[in-house]
């Protein structure tokens, strides 16, 4: 069809019974393109995305077959929701603002524009946790028990690179990478793993022997020489990767040095003890456990939280493990399994397992109000379930 | 991906109800209409036997026009996975709510 002209234009003017002095000399002329309609479509951005899209960040829109997608920048994940309007949304390039049209010369006074696209919804973001829990569940299908192990040689289990784990996972990259040392994760042969916690031990080991055999001061225990006695015992990436994973590294006078992470060791031997009974005499175990760590640590119960549980009401008291990173990740799935090991939770008790479930800016304590019903007992308040449990 | 040079800034128009095309047949390459400013900046939009006017508002939420990469199918809600290509933002919108005003046609003038 041909475009449409200036005089056709000033036609409809008349027979709309516009004045053409009250209007701008531009007209623009706007058709539908010959994709519109196609693979286009609208994305409603929150603050800070439309800065680092024109900076060229990229956007990635992330999540399995039988996930809710997620929207995922350098560094944060967003939940994705349709949002339907009444009204048809059409997208023009080209297509100016009353300020943007040139005021040039008097000749050019009609321009023609094509609709890019048109839709009756966009997606709207709201920020979200990223949904990490599946990268430990995928790295600890097959964790690194050692170049010893048989296991690697035979081993059917999938690896992971960086690239499939960011295909994988519901989370930004930086998310998934910071996650990734949170965890202790290494790559070997190009894979992330984990190492497998018995083998984490045995390497703590042979370093905390080491350290007491030297008698080198907790906080100055020196790479070189951990790497030259204990090279021959075990590879050196693995001794290296363990002083990372318990240790501070730092730097002085050019030689490298890590101080020893007292909470985190005695947190790690708390585990080794408690993994191996469904639950401990509490006193007893306390013994064992400050018998069992390095000499000059000391054992405090509060190194446990997040991954043990007193139990104050049996006679005599006892303790148990409970892994925060077992629970479930959805919310209300967590509360309910929580509430499902333990009736009346004091708020000291269950921060350290709802923690993790915080959005940006929400606290412990907008949780508990959203998820739990409170009550008195003994003089202390504790929360239970909304719901009730079967 | 943004892509390396600046993006593109589009417009966005909203208008009530649907959009159909005057003859059968679908819309690629039929007309919508024409947009005029007032002297004061006002968007009118001439549209079939129609005249809307409205008003330009600037987006407290911008928008990022998305093109699916691959070509293949429509991104749908359902199966919104994927690589987009950021193709251009959206600052600015015309929003033409005011109720249509009809135009009383006789014969069209030959031009």
């Amino acid at each position: 069809a041909a475009m449409r002209s200036r005089a056709e234009v000033d036609a409809t003017l008349q027979t709309a019974k516009v004045n053409p002095e009250e209007l701008l000399p531009v007209v623009q002329c706007l058709s539908f393109g010959p994709q519109a309609g196609g693979a286009c479509c609208l994305l409603q951005l929150e603050p800070g995305l439309c800065a680092e899209l024109e900076a060229g960040c990229s956007l990635v829109i992330r999540g399995e077959k039988d996930e809710h997608a997620v929207l995922c920048s350098k560094d944060k994940t967003y939940d994705m929701k349709i949002a339907d309007t009444s009204n048809m949304l059409l997208f023009v390039p080209g297509c100016k603002t009353p300020e943007e049209l040139n005021p040039g010369p008097a000749s050019c006074n009609i321009s023609h524009s094509q609709i890019a696209g048109f839709s009756k919804n966009y997606w709207e973001l709201r920020r979200c946790r990223p949904k990490l829990k599946k990268l430990r569940k995928l790295l600890m299908e097959d964790p690194y028990e050692g170049p010893d192990s048989q296991k690697d040689q035979t081993s059917t289990f999938s690896k992971y690179t960086t690239e499939d784990l960011l295909n994988l996972i519901q989370a930004s990259e930086e998310e998934i990478l910071h996650q990734l040392q949170v965890i202790d994760a290494c790559k070997i042969e190009g894979y992330w793993r984990i190492l497998d916690f018995d083998y984490q031990m045995k390497l703590l080991n042979h370093v905390t022997q080491l350290i007491d055999s030297e008698s080198w001061p907790l906080s100055k225990v020196p790479l070189c020489a951990c790497l030259e006695e204990l090279g021959s015992l075990e590879p050196r990436e693995m001794i290296e990767h363990i002083l990372l994973s318990y240790g501070r590294k730092y730097v002085d006078d050019g030689e490298v040095f890590f101080e020893m992470l007292e909470d985190k060791i005695c947190r790690a031997v708390a585990q080794m003890l408690l993994q191996n009974a469904v639950k401990f005499n509490l006193s007893e175990f306390e013994e064992v456990w400050q018998q069992s760590v390095p000499e000059g640590m000391t054992t405090r119960l509060d190194q446990l939280q997040g991954l043990a549980l007193v139990d104050k009401s049996s006679r005599p008291e006892t303790i148990f493990l409970l892994k925060v990173e077992d629970l479930p990740e959805d919310n209300q799935e967590r509360f309910n399994s929580l509430f499902g090991i333990r009736q009346k939770w004091t708020e000291v008790d269950i921060t350290p397992y709802i923690q993790d479930l915080c959005a940006e800016k929400q606290t412990v304590g907008a949780l508990l109000t959203k998820y739990a019903r409170s009550s008195m007992l003994n003089g202390v308040k504790v929360y239970n379930s909304r719901r009730p449990i079967s | 991906s943004g892509g390396t040079g600046a993006l593109a800034q589009w417009l966005l128009l909203e208008l009530q109800g649907e959009v159909e095309p005057r003859q059968s047949g679908d819309l690629a390459g039929s007309l919508l209409g024409d947009l005029h400013y007032t002297r004061e900046g006002v968007p009118v939009l001439i549209v079939g036997h129609h005249i809307l006017y409205g008003k330009v508002v600037q987006l407290e939420k911008p928008f990022a026009v998305l093109v699916k990469q691959g070509g293949a199918s429509q991104p749908s809600p359902e199966e919104p996975q994927g690589r987009y290509t950021v193709t251009a933002l959206i600052k600015t919108k015309l929003l033409f709510k005011t109720r249509p005003k009809p135009i009383i046609t006789h014969v069209p003038k030959k031009v």
